[in-house]
């Protein structure tokens, strides 16, 4: 215990010291809220939208096909077994179209002159999230022109906006966990390719092997150090969001675990290419290669969703997804049930990482 | 002679398809003594000395430390045993205090600040100890990897070429603090391919060339057996000088313009000084040189010295 804690320290102070370090853990994250959170308060993107369907008449019909010719969404439907609100909730979904039974019997009881008020739809979602611009524009576009279409001038369809979850979220709560997600990748993925590589070029693994601290030893004290870090890091993130931008976003008992099983991850990760590759400059050239695409296409920036479907595949096999989106489920939309699946996949993409490189990761010469 | 402290039984270690690093060595190593392998670059010494470190393992053979087998029970000598690799490098951004405090962390020690400064002053650092590591000279650095070796207060310490590329100064500076240690009885296993720096340091020397120790003993005997001795050196001489050198009977050879005459018994050096005088020479000037380790590399390795170097 002794000899992680002398590891931690001497590894630390070096670390600290390093500005590439300090850049990566402080200054990073903030400068992203800073940038994304001013670029990124209202944007509109083409986007997947989850509807579920309970009217059996020809006007939802209707509006689902003006909805599909905006070319603006992509329309999936919910089962009509599913309880609307529990199924946005599970499903950590940021939008969703609800149209109630008897929706078509109402438009049509309008049209023939009867009933007050209008026929309604709900959409769930949040007015400032960079997608919910996109369907508002496609929805009320499609209200508009069947409103036209059946009456001229009278409007008989209306729609209402209803959150999602229980607190009204703004870009920057579902833009920290992807912040969160990137930093936490970039100071282990990054750092521990380049410690690694230039570990063994500049002989400080034959160095360390001279002593009495032992490899697991090692890989310990990397684990602690970047799990502590990045706590700190964290709180700073939070902090910062909070003061300057109204975070909603919470801290989460999942979140605090995840932050760990993400080290773990990310660092195996590290560990794995600084181990293959031949020198440190190769090193940084693939931790970028695989770093960066995984920081735009993880969802840490903008949703998966949004993004076109070839590219949604992609993502999915990127570990940063998993880590995002368990951070997400957790700190915005209250899911634990997915936030834990999440975690545990991030845990075992972690394990298999790990077990590679501790199998080809050595410090004595062959 | 002290007790064995190092025995070294058919060590071996080859790499595919044929390279043969160590083929089959065997030497011992007397408690108290500074050993030094010598050989040019790719001999075969830091091969044999990561061996001896636990950092390889041999394709044969046994050694053992303190009887210990070094590939099998390696933790159990870290506490006896200092390590300078070749080509140590301290970590960047600590400063030699705090490194120094690191490295006995790592060796399950708690040192106070006055005994890390202690061990600074010993190697000469005290000046530098707050210094981060990467604006020490390559000296220093050295030095600091010195401190970082001795932090065990080891019996056996391990040094890898720990000269190679330091200025003079730098060079005897660590020569003192290398006959410091060994003063205080820590047994020295020094490897090196400066020839100057074994003569001046080794109690024992074992030439390596090709993976195989060609020669053992001490710089005098290893003079004496595989030197020519003195040499009378008649500069300017020439060509001519050798000629007529030798058709008076003297055996001689021509070097850059002089002519070197060995003389393989003292005894004989009035004569031969009598028989050159009576000849008619073009001389510039004429001494007598006493040979080294290098005269020993050139008739057992075949390398030449190259700004104190030995390469092949």
């Amino acid at each position: 215990m002794s000899r992680i804690v002398a590891d931690i320290i001497g590894f630390g102070r070096g670390y600290i010291r390093s500005k590439t370090g300090a850049f990566f853990a402080f200054f990073f994250p903030i400068l992203l809220i800073l940038l994304f959170g001013a670029i990124f308060s209202a944007s509109s993107t083409k986007v997947t939208l989850p509807v579920q369907n309970l009217d059996d008449g020809q006007y939802s019909q209707q509006i689902m096909a003006i909805l599909n010719q905006t070319g603006l969404v992509k329309i999936d439907m919910i089962s009509p077994h599913e309880d609307i609100k529990s199924y946005i909730s599970n499903e950590s979904l940021s939008l969703a179209l609800y149209i109630p039974p008897g929706f078509s019997y109402e438009v049509a009881q309008r049209l023939a002159g009867n009933g007050t008020g209008l026929a309604s739809l709900t959409l769930y979602g949040d007015p400032s999230q960079s997608t919910f611009g996109t369907v508002n524009a496609a929805l009320s576009a499609a209200v508009t022109s069947l409103n036209f279409d059946l009456s001229g001038t009278n409007p008989l369809i209306s729609y209402d906006v209803t959150h999602p979850g229980a607190h009204q979220f703004s870009f920057i709560d579902f833009f920290i966990p992807g912040v969160v997600g990137i930093t936490v990748m970039t100071n282990s993925l990054f750092s521990m390719t380049s410690i690694c590589a230039s570990y063994r070029s500049r002989g400080f693994f034959k160095l360390l092997a001279t002593t009495k601290l032992k490899k697991y030893e090692w890989l310990v004290s990397k684990f602690v150090f970047y799990s502590a870090l990045l706590y700190v890091s964290l709180f700073v993130t939070f902090g910062i969001g909070k003061a300057a931008f109204d975070l909603e976003a919470t801290l989460t008992p999942l979140s605090l675990l995840l932050i760990p099983a993400g080290v773990f991850l990310f660092v195996s990760l590290g560990m794995l290419v600084g181990v293959i590759i031949k020198d440190p400059e190769s090193g940084a050239a693939i931790s970028n290669v695989i770093g960066f695409p995984m920081m735009f296409l993880s969802g840490s920036f903008w949703p998966i969703d949004s993004m076109p479907m070839y590219m949604q595949v992609i993502a999915k096999a990127m570990p940063l997804t998993y880590f995002n989106d368990g951070l997400r489920d957790t700190m915005v939309y209250a899911n634990s049930g997915s936030s834990l699946v999440n975690l545990l996949i991030v845990i075992v993409i972690g394990l298999v990482f790990f077990v590679l490189a501790s199998k080809l990761m050595s410090w004595k010469e062959k | 002679m002290g007790e064995t402290i190092i025995d070294v039984q058919g060590l071996s270690k080859h790499y595919p398809p044929d390279v043969k690093a160590v083929d089959d060595i065997t030497f011992h190593i007397d408690s108290k003594q500074v050993f030094s392998m010598l050989g040019p670059n790719g001999a075969g010494k830091t091969t044999t000395v990561e061996i001896l470190e636990g950092l390889r393992n041999p394709t044969a053979g046994n050694a053992t430390i303190f009887g210990v087998d070094v590939t099998k029970d390696y933790a159990e000598l870290r506490d006896k045993v200092g390590i300078l690799p070749q080509s140590f490098e301290p970590f960047d951004n600590l400063k030699p205090t705090e490194t120094v405090q690191y490295w006995a962390g790592l060796y399950d020690m708690k040192v106070t600040t006055s005994q890390v400064n202690d061990l600074l002053e010993r190697v000469g650092l005290t000046e530098r100890r707050s210094i981060v590591a990467r604006k020490l000279s390559g000296g220093e650095k050295r030095k600091l990897g010195i401190a970082l070796s001795l932090i065990n207060d080891p019996e056996v310490l391990f040094l890898d070429e720990p000269t190679t590329g330091l200025d003079p100064k730098a060079r005897r500076d660590l020569w003192h603090l290398i006959e410091e240690i060994q003063s205080k009885g820590t047994t020295v296993f020094l490897t090196t391919h400066y020839l100057d720096e074994a003569e001046k340091l080794a109690d024992d020397v074992a030439i390596m060339n090709k993976g195989k120790i060609v020669a053992r003993g001490s710089p005098h005997d290893l003079i004496a057996k595989y030197g020519k001795m003195t040499v009378i050196v008649i500069t300017g001489a020439g060509n001519e000088g050798l000629k007529e050198l030798k058709r008076r009977g003297i055996d001689a050879t021509e070097e850059n313009g002089d002519v070197l005459v060995p003389v393989r018994n003292p005894a004989e050096m009035r004569v031969i000084f009598q028989k050159i005088s009576g000849i008619e020479l073009k001389v510039k000037d004429m001494y007598t040189r006493r040979q080294s380790l290098e005269d020993v590399f050139l008739n057992l390795v075949g390398a030449k010295m190259d700004d104190g170097v030995l390469r092949e």
